[in-house]
């Protein structure tokens, strides 16, 4: 999968540049608050997922990044949602450190072109480059970030 | 509105696709870096909803997830996505709302998103 193949999984307006939680549970309900509406089925259970994939075993890797994935009913594409936090969310991460940036990966149960892995893989690869990091955590607007996914 | 019990249909449905996502691929969650340690933890989950749902519907949903692979499938355009057959709109109404749906033709359990 290439960059370009991978921004086209994000929708600029559900990227969240300046998010205000600072625990986990907030951090998850801020940013499905942008893929379903409030009170509403889907919301129920895309934030139920993605608490039960916390019980699994934090998302939360190391160098302060969270990439909260899994399948939902409620999802109907596979999409990436991008957050970030200046001050850190306490995310029960692995190095115990502050998570600014976060991946959301939501997929649907049928991703019949099987991207869901792939995408996920990318992402965790991408991320790994600590300039991109740099990068991400100084993108100003959507345009910025398209621009370092893209390239990468 | 949703019944209740289709509410818990659909989690139970989610939860399962995690756990089995996450058995049959976990070499590969864990080279990518992620903790996939608590399995239990999801089991527990798991316990506890179906403890939740009548025994008729569990013993529903065991069956079509052993026939199918998957007993819950969404509903788009009035249509069953498990096998692409109509759904009838009556489902929708409020005659419907206290009854977990299932398509008429394959009989998996409907989400009606």
């Amino acid at each position: 999968m290439t960059g370009a193949e991978l921004l086209q999984l994000f929708d600029p307006k559900l990227c969240v540049f300046d998010l205000k939680a600072t625990t986990k549970d907030e951090a998850l309900r801020e940013i499905v608050d942008r893929v379903a509406a409030p009170d509403s089925r889907n919301h129920k259970f895309i934030l139920e997922m993605l608490h039960n994939r916390e019980h699994l075993g934090s998302t939360g890797v190391v160098k302060g990044v969270a990439f909260p994935h899994g399948r939902s009913l409620a999802v109907s594409k596979l999409m990436v949602v991008f957050a970030r936090s200046a001050a850190g969310v306490r995310f029960e991460s692995m190095d115990g450190e502050p998570t600014h940036l976060f991946f959301v990966l939501l997929a649907p149960p049928q991703d019949r072109a099987n991207q869901y892995l792939p995408a996920l893989g990318k992402l965790v690869e991408t991320i790994q480059d600590d300039r991109l990091r740099d990068r991400l955590m100084a993108a100003a607007a959507f345009e910025e970030f398209a621009a370092v996914i893209r390239d990468n | 509105m949703m019944n209740p019990q289709e509410q818990l249909l659909v989690a139970l449905q989610d939860l399962d696709l995690m756990l089995k996502e996450h058995t049959d691929s976990k070499d590969q969650f864990k080279k990518m870096g992620f903790d996939v340690s608590n399995l239990e933890e999801l089991q527990k989950a798991r316990a506890l909803l179906v403890s939740k749902l009548e025994p008729a519907h569990v013993q529903h949903y065991e069956s079509m997830q052993k026939r199918h692979g998957r007993a819950v499938f969404p509903v788009t355009s009035d249509m069953c996505l498990g096998c692409f057959a109509a759904v009838p709109s009556v489902y929708r109404s409020a005659l419907y709302q206290d009854r977990v749906r299932m398509c008429q033709h394959c009989g998996r359990i409907l989400y009606f998103p």
